[in-house]
């Protein structure tokens, strides 16, 4: 613990700070659960996340997402994260997670005793020298290797504080999870969930091979293995990092959109994923035909998709693909 | 902020024009319906005469014949199209984010192609037709710069930095002159140019990092790093100069910088790869 007004460490028995002589204010016990408000008025939901809220607060306590403004939804029925005021604070349990900077923005996590995070460890970006990191065992440690998933996760235990960050200009998602509920998330796109949360992994089944003389690649277009976080009993929290700008939209039953692979970032496991090919009209028709035929990933709903607006170059696309994962053709 | 027009009574006529791209817009209007730009705020100028390019307030709309374009988010901006149909726009293939399966896809025949395929240019330009939605990014920081054009128009403009053109345009492609041009140009072979004959149509480029422009007179010059040209109006010369920069050791090194004469405008990007210092 530590001085509010100077920052110098404050033992369990002070009551006054030994530098500037400030009143130590302790925080409620950690035992009692986080205040909850009695009463919350009906239909007062966030937008973003869909949990409760208390519409006196600007903020959702669960994601941050400012409550009086109204979504920035665009026509074409994507939203845009909500706004979120820098320095925007959630709530999960005893713990909470402040938001800070809009440009690369760093999680700042206030961990309660007993309470954990995981994350990859390059991701961390400072902590407090009493928050206590260990490793954690992943199954599946030789298949995760070859898909170049990370072979280890870091977890640090409060109480303390713990910071991530990722090097990249973008977005942070907090996704907050409610019991039983399942997200799948595009791999490298997790910087931290709290150890309520499990992961889990399968395989995306997106595959196209391309074949240059005796030579055949396989390329996963939207990774060989996508991470699926679960909540299971309590509400967990999952930070998500995506480049550039993130939109998000929900699609009705069997409503489609087709989106290029490497720009999704997460999706309702209801909603399903398949590959589509489309070769656009020429008046000419080239020998080389592949060398200009669009890769498309088609969303088909119930559920809700997000899409980030930096994407990497899609490998592959314009070689000669001799197999692929199911998919369908469009020849214009 | 716009000061008030002097006469409080409404009047029917009242117009604002756009500070960017000079187009007309109703006076209750809060973005430039051409080109995007914040009517409310006024134009950045340095003291040095170059202008900074309009950020485009999130969600904003821009009109073009049957069809409109929404930019949104302020990191790395998404241009979304809603095409009407009988519009169509073109662009290089890999900048598609989404579209709707309705939206119908077709290339385009470029005299030339196959120089451009060894010049490591896009050998097709790809053209989507409405109606339908359809968008786009580029992989990297920056700001989407919207420059209506008008006929009689032509800009040139740095290779694969356009994001999309309205099919009003013409496209082609100048080789650029001189071989110093070419090698210590940092921009490789080629210049994208548009031209508008009769129609007027929209341009949209991506730029890295912030955009500047300015409007040089007759004859008048600057002297640019070659990697931050954005944009030029076909009347602005370009040539690369070197100087040499003495350590008072053995030869020292050279720079190259591109030297803009006008008359017309030049638009730079504040992020670059710096190339060839020699």
């Amino acid at each position: 613990m530590f001085c509010v007004s100077c920052g110098t460490p404050i033992l369990e028995e002070q009551n006054f700070c030994g530098k500037c002589g400030q009143t130590v204010k302790r925080p409620a016990p950690p035992s009692r659960p986080a205040a909850v408000p009695a009463a919350v008025p009906a239909g007062a939901r966030c937008n973003w996340c869909g949990a409760d809220a208390d519409l006196s607060q600007s903020a959702c306590p669960h994601c941050g997402a400012t409550l009086k403004l109204p979504a920035a939804a665009a026509e074409s029925g994507w939203t845009k994260l909500p706004a979120r005021k820098d320095m925007a604070k959630l709530q999960i349990g005893n713990s909470s997670c402040q938001i800070e900077g809009q440009y690369v923005p760093v999680a700042d996590m206030n961990l309660a005793a007993g309470d954990s995070v995981y994350f990859t460890h390059h991701v961390l970006l400072w902590r407090d020298p009493q928050v206590n990191v260990t490793s954690m065992s992943l199954k599946g440690a030789w298949k995760r290797m070859f898909a170049g998933l990370p072979l280890i996760m870091t977890q640090a235990e409060g109480p303390g504080h713990i910071a991530f960050s990722k090097d990249d200009p973008g977005e942070l998602i907090p996704v907050a999870l409610q019991p039983g509920q399942s997200i799948d998330v595009r791999e490298h796109m997790l910087l931290a969930a709290t150890s309520t949360v499990t992961y889990d992994w399968f395989q995306t089944g997106i595959w196209f091979s391309t074949k240059n003389g005796d030579d055949t690649e396989t390329h996963y277009p939207v990774g060989c293995y996508m991470d699926r976080f679960t909540s299971a009993r309590t509400p967990g929290l999952l930070l998500l990092h995506a480049g550039g700008n993130v939109f998000v939209r929900n699609l009705a039953p069997g409503q489609t959109i087709l989106v290029k692979p490497t720009a999704l970032v997460f999706k309702d496991p209801t909603v399903g994923m398949q590959l589509h090919f489309e070769h656009p009209g020429a008046q000419v028709a080239f020998w080389r035909s592949w060398g200009n035929r669009y890769l498309w990933l088609r969303l088909t709903g119930p559920g809700r998709v997000a899409i980030q607006s930096v994407f990497e170059r899609l490998e592959g696309e314009s070689r000669n693909i001799s197999q692929w994962s199911n998919a369908t053709t469009t020849r214009w | 902020m716009i000061e008030p027009a002097d006469s409080p009574a409404v009047e029917p006529f009242e117009r604002i024009q756009c500070q960017w791209c000079q187009g007309m817009n109703e006076k209750a209007a809060l973005a430039c319906r051409a080109c995007g730009a914040p009517l409310d705020i006024r134009n950045l100028i340095s003291e040095s005469g170059w202008r900074e390019a309009p950020r485009i307030r999130d969600m904003t709309e821009i009109q073009f014949s049957s069809s409109t374009c929404q930019v949104e988010g302020e990191i790395v901006p998404v241009a979304e199209i809603n095409l009407g149909p009988g519009d169509s726009v073109f662009f290089e293939h890999h900048v598609m984010l989404w579209k709707e399966e309705r939206v119908a896809m077709s290339v385009m025949q470029l005299a030339g192609g196959l120089k451009r395929a060894f010049a490591g240019m896009p050998f097709i330009i790809s053209v989507a037709a409405g109606p339908g939605r359809i968008a786009f990014s580029r992989d990297a920081t920056g700001e989407l710069i919207v420059l209506p054009v008008h006929p009689g128009m032509e800009l040139d403009v740095r290779e694969h930095a356009f994001l999309l053109s309205s099919h009003q345009i013409a496209y082609s492609f100048v080789r650029i002159k001189g071989l110093s041009n070419i090698l210590f140009g940092g921009q490789g072979m080629y210049m994208d140019r548009f031209v508008t004959t009769s129609a007027a149509g929209v341009l949209i480029l991506h730029g890295y990092g912030n955009v500047f422009e300015r409007r040089l007179g007759p004859g008048e010059s600057i002297m640019v790093e070659p990697g931050a040209f954005l944009y030029k109006d076909s009347s602005v010369t370009m040539n690369v100069e070197f100087q040499k920069l003495g350590t008072g050791f053995f030869g020292g090194t050279k720079m190259s910088l591109a030297k803009m004469t006008g008359p017309g405008r030049v638009g730079i990007q504040s992020m670059y790869v710096h190339h060839n210092t020699e």
